[in-house]
């Protein structure tokens, strides 16, 4: 049988066209949700949005699953549905939030590991100093960190996400690190034992 | 009714102190690049649990999707 033979002309039935099982609609949720919601989460700067964001981007994923071209990865074309969402979010807001309370539901939620409570508490600051890093740089400076941050992405995907080439990316990035780093030492209370970024 | 301490007030100070100490040194978390950070970050960070729920839902009034049309043709890759 011809492997490039569409699977309804070699079935000839509708189920053989197929519909996605939700099994593999479950098996992509579970391989990027985590990513596209820390996306959502540090764009938006809140977990509520977030979540909304999160599940909208999947709904409109599942909605729009046979538009899926193959050209990119799967987690690209997720996080390009949750960039364009995140960008309507924020033109329909008018207004960012320069502080929120973005990581108080998002640490009460984790579950407990094998951390402290002093070293939860750790936690719970450095992303509260994170969020107040991020929301002090550029949109773009803010995008571009998150999706470098990811490794499943090459230059070149994050290029492509944010129309631009890999070179410009690499360009942005050096100076994206550096206010970065700047705005997470502004927010340092106790220098002596909380997280650093070599600059 | 107030609750009064079992300790004295030299052993409350020197537990508060010790708690101090303990927090000063706790190991300092370093990282080389922002990404780095934001990327420790990540993994310390849960999916709400809600939003799975809402979702099932919500797909499962929707009709189910066919797959992407190379999908179709050639088969497919895991997501």
């Amino acid at each position: 049988m011809p492997v490039n033979e569409p699977v309804a002309e070699r079935e000839g039935s509708d189920e053989a066209l197929g519909s996605l099982a939700p099994s593999e609609f479950a098996d992509l949720y579970a391989a990027h949700s985590r990513a596209i919601y820390y996306l959502t989460l540090r764009f938006l700067g809140d977990p509520q949005k977030a979540e909304d964001a999160t599940h909208d981007v999947f709904l409109k994923a599942f909605r729009k699953m046979d538009q899926f071209r193959g050209e990119a990865s799967w987690r690209t074309w997720l996080y390009r549905i949750a960039i364009n969402h995140c960008r309507n979010l924020q033109q329909a807001w008018h207004s960012r939030h320069l502080f929120s309370n973005a990581d108080e539901a998002v640490w009460e939620n984790t579950p407990a590991t094998t951390d402290s409570p002093l070293r939860v508490l750790e936690t719970k600051e450095l992303g509260e100093r994170i969020q107040a890093a991020l929301d002090g740089l550029s949109e773009e400076y803010r995008l571009l960190l998150l999706l470098v941050a990811d490794e499943e992405l090459s230059y070149e995907q994050v290029g492509a996400l944010t129309g631009q080439s890999p070179d410009a990316v690499r360009g942005k990035l050096h100076r994206a690190r550096k206010a970065f780093a700047v705005l997470f030492k502004k927010s340092d209370p106790l220098p002596e034992h909380e997280a650093s970024i070599k600059t | 009714m107030k609750h009064q301490s079992k300790l004295n007030p030299e052993q409350q100070q020197s537990r508060q102190v010790g708690t101090e100490q303990q927090a000063r040194q706790q190991p300092a978390l370093e990282f080389a690049t922002a990404e780095e950070l934001l990327r420790y970050d990540a993994a310390h960070t849960t999916v709400p649990a809600g939003v799975e729920r809402r979702l099932q839902k919500s797909a499962g009034d929707l009709p189910r999707p066919k797959p992407a049309w190379w999908k179709r043709l050639w088969g497919g890759t895991k997501p």
